[in-house]
């Protein structure tokens, strides 16, 4: 068990007038016991995130070495990418491609998803170790403790600090184990601390602000995504917009190109504003409530509150809004440039080989294929997290006044897999219609926003199996359920960087996604759609046979 | 007398800890029912296997003569649940959160008829608990979470209440609220499983008792019953000085005080005790029968004197 430690000085008064300082119970007493608390208690997750992003960059560097051997190679590589707004839009300008090295090429194909995934988990551990703990009696307990007002928020940021030193200690071992440059190695560790701690300090200052744990999340979550949309429309643009970026300012360090070791600069500079304000923002607010009051509710339920589903709905009802909301902007946005693919291949021959390997007539409609494979697996970021309101629900309680009603577990169960399976469906279809309209508009063809409805309501069977795999697990075992979002970032990985990695076949066929007809480049298959929803029914069966048969959390 | 609830030789282990072993539990129609136990004595275990949220390992368990496990869904339209720790939905209000768990119960309000008594009942119990059903449950504290569930048990037609410490957030104030609600809910002819810490509680609404200890049912019955197994304190003050008290059998710590005598006596030999006094010609006679205090101390006296370092417990079940 973790006691909650207590810092073991005594200090009379008489030494505490004597030393003259009253450091041993300033604001932030305790922070140290309290970073230990956070790492060990973070432990697996921070060990899941070490190895999949460390393992992630390790692989691409290896396989990015093994196949651009020649200067011809290197040269190929950058004729197909540089200038091109549909791949920049994804990974970046590009920097250092107008004379290629290995290290840009790593950089091109990596660093932008290696930036948004710290700057998710940062958000996530420091409101996990701030909001979300004072949701639980825990703090309470903790902050009885001679443990200063402002520990928890300085614990969270140093622990965040910790993890990603750690992160990006792993990956400039790696890349430096490839024959990267030291230099280029260690700008882009920095450039990803920097991303990292931005998030952090926006995750703080947004537990702050927000009305509970999840909004916190949510708004944190919101933040990478306009961080993101802001550096793409930048990279394409003349560049302005992606200094208002603290993803645009890790890429623009330019690691393995000619570093800028100034623009670090800016991220200690944000993220020691972001800590200020969060610190001056908590001193404004009650403990376990955020600044943005909470408003009274209704006295009765209205009769939509009235069943199981009902409550699922109700409960899962602002996270389904946010989540269509957000993707569907970006998805209109990736619309908005679908055009600016098909520009690029008319005096570049590179491309037009690239995208015929790829099997596929149009470029526009490679591209606009890619992009809606991107928004299903973020969709899918709902659907598990949608069925993982099964494991929030048991664990804390919650679920014991429903099971103690005439309510089945099957019921139960169903009720929040339901929200799932059709949040899915609406997810693919705000995205296939946003992305649709983006492209009919420049495009001036109305015919993208069924063909791209299509294209997103193709990915649900793939989603629903996620689901199954979630409910399964959490049958079986809820402590295993989070498990599942390894299936996810597999999922992600063998979509995102499966070609380029040149992974088996049987390893990339094990992601759903893998066996989903590519539309509109490719066309249309039925059977892979069809067995991946038998395979989705068997999964949500066993999981819910194996829920009913063991005990309550 | 028929049971509502009838538990015979139940076992349930967690990994290598046994958190019930053996216990019987008998709980008739019509009675409440106190079940009593110090923390971790596995009251709450049971009765979550009552709710069918747990499966027993061995022995049997009926409630209101059904299969707490297999029949839950069709039991449960008969009884209602309030746990002692109470988490809710933080975005719902109370009067949501109220009306959901209702309408839950209802089956999601098939049987309307109903509904317009529970109505009353329930806007009647949110005055007397004066709880403000407008309020988010985050903004709530346990004592008004606890009422939330309080008054959406209460206001159910469940023939039998499963209460799990249902007052330990409760004020004073409050705390008799829900003792006049219990009577109510006896008067109407339901039953009532009330696993309590509160002994004053207990000896105010219970008509028997168990106590349970480490997993097994150490004593049941009614509270005259186990008072008559204990012992009761006597103070008494007579014209001539008392001689031969040590020699009757079953007469305890006896101590001589300003002309008075003090003792305890077992039950069993108050008649003889009462006979041997008169002889000396008694002047006053106060008699004390054992709190329920006093019976649950004699239960984990040695589980005290095991936590002061000199420990007699012989048969004691693996922890």
């Amino acid at each position: 068990m973790t006691g909650i430690a207590v810092e073991p000085t005594v200090i009379t008064m008489a030494e505490r007038a004597a030393s003259g300082k009253r450091s041993s119970d300033s604001s932030f007493s305790g922070t140290r016991r309290l970073v230990w608390l956070a790492l060990r208690r973070d432990r697996f997750r921070i060990a899941m995130w070490m190895l999949g992003l460390v393992g992630l960059m390790a692989v691409s560097a290896a396989s990015i070495v093994a196949l651009y051997i020649t200067p011809d190679d290197l040269e190929g590589y950058a004729r197909t990418v540089v200038g091109n707004s549909a791949l920049i839009i994804q990974a970046g300008p590009g920097y250092g491609l107008d004379n290629p090295t290995l290290g840009a090429i790593v950089m091109n194909e990596t660093a932008q998803w290696i930036f948004i995934a710290v700057a998710v988990m940062s958000v996530f551990m420091v409101v996990r170790h701030t909001r979300t703990e004072e949701e639980t009696e825990r703090a309470e307990l903790v902050r009885a403790a001679p443990v200063g007002r402002h520990a928890a928020l300085a614990a969270a940021m140093i622990g965040t600090l910790v993890v990603n030193v750690a992160i990006a200690a792993g990956i400039v071992v790696a890349l430096i184990a490839f024959g990267l440059p030291l230099a280029g190695s260690v700008a882009f560790g920095a450039s990803m601390v920097g991303v990292g701690m931005v998030f952090g300090g926006v995750g703080a200052v947004t537990a702050q602000v927000a009305i509970g744990s999840r909004a916190a999340l949510a708004a944190g979550g919101v933040a990478v995504g306009v961080a993101f949309v802001l550096r793409a429309i930048g990279d394409v643009g003349n560049g302005v917009l992606s200094w208002a970026s603290p993803i645009g300012w890790a890429q623009s360090i330019r690691a393995h190109a000619d570093e800028r070791w100034w623009v670090l600069i800016l991220p200690a500079v944000a993220t020691s504003a972001l800590v200020i304000a969060a610190r001056a923002l908590q001193d404004h607010r009650d403990f376990g409530s955020g600044l943005v009051a909470q408003t009274s509710g209704r006295p009765e339920a209205s009769p939509a509150l009235s069943s199981a589903l009902g409550l699922a709905v109700r409960l899962q009802r602002g996270t389904l809004i946010g989540w269509a909301v957000g993707l569907g902007a970006l998805s209109f946005f990736y619309g908005l440039v679908a055009d600016q693919a098909e520009q690029i291949i008319e005096d570049n021959s590179d491309m037009a080989d690239f995208f015929a390997q790829l099997g596929v007539g149009s470029v526009t409609d490679a591209f606009l294929s890619t992009a809606m494979l991107i928004m299903a697996l973020f969709a899918t970021g709902f659907t598990v997290s949608s069925v993982l309101r099964l494991r929030s629900e048991e664990l804390s309680g919650r679920v014991d006044p429903v099971l103690a009603a005439p309510v089945s577990r099957r019921e139960w169960a169903s009720s929040h897999l339901a929200v799932a399976l059709g949040g899915s469906v609406v997810l693919t279809l705000v995205c296939g219609v946003a992305m649709g309209s983006g492209a009919a508009l420049v495009m001036g063809d109305g015919d993208q926003v069924a063909d791209l409805a299509a294209a997103g309501l193709v990915m649900v069977p793939a989603m629903w199996v996620l689901a199954g795999v979630t409910l399964l697990l959490h049958g079986v075992r809820p402590r295993w359920s989070l498990a599942a979002w390894a299936v996810v970032a597999w999922a992600f990985v063998a979509a995102m960087f499966g070609g380029m990695l040149n992974l088996p076949q049987w390893a990339l066929n094990l992601s759903p996604f893998q066996h989903v007809p590519a539309l509109p480049a490719a066309s249309m298959a039925w059977l892979p759609l069809v067995d991946l929803t038998v395979l989705a029914i068997v999964l949500i069966v066993a999981g819910l046979v194996a829920l009913d048969r063991r005990d309550s959390a | 007398m028929s049971s509502a609830i009838t538990i015979e030789g139940l076992d349930k282990s967690f990994g290598s800890t046994r958190a019930l072993d053996e216990l019987d539990l008998d709980v008739r129609t019509g009675e409440v029912h106190g079940f009593l136990g110090p923390n971790g004595a596995g009251k709450t275990v049971t009765i979550r296997i009552l709710l069918g949220l747990l499966r027993a390992d061995s022995g049997t368990a009926a409630l209101l003569g059904g299969d707490p496990w297999r029949d839950a869904v069709e039991l449960h339209r008969r009884i209602a649940y309030v746990p002692g720790d109470v988490n809710l939905w933080p975005n719902l209000s109370g009067g949501e959160t109220i009306d959901l768990l209702a309408r839950l119960r209802d089956g999601g309000g098939r049987r309307r008829g109903q509904r317009a008594v529970d109505r009353t009942k329930r806007d009647d119990l949110i005055e007397r608990l004066a709880l403000d059903p407008t309020k988010k449950s985050r903004t709530y504290s346990k004592g008004n979470r606890q009422k939330v569930a309080l008054i959406a048990g209460l206001s159910s037609d469940a023939e039998l209440l499963l209460l799990d410490e249902p007052t330990s957030g409760l004020d004073p104030l409050m705390e008799s609220v829900f003792q006049d609600c219990i009577l109510d809910a006896t008067r109407e002819g339901r039953t009532v499983l009330l696993s309590s810490h509160i002994l004053a509680e207990v000896e105010k609404l219970c008509d028997r008792v168990t106590i349970i200890r480490q997993g097994r049912a150490v004593q049941t019955g009614t509270l005259a019953d186990m008072r008559h197994l204990t012992r009761t304190s006597i103070t008494v003050s007579t014209d001539r000085p008392i001689v031969g008290l040590q020699d009757i059998v079953g007469i305890h710590d006896v101590a001589v005080d300003d002309g008075h005598v003090r003792f305890q006596v077992d039950s069993s030999s108050l008649d003889e005790t009462i006979r041997h006094l008169s002889g000396f010609g008694i002047r006053s006679l106060v008699s004390q029968p054992p709190t329920l205090e006093e019976l649950f101390l004699r239960h984990y006296g040695d589980e005290l004197a095991a936590a002061n370092g000199h420990g007699l417990d012989s048969e004691k079940v693996e922890p």
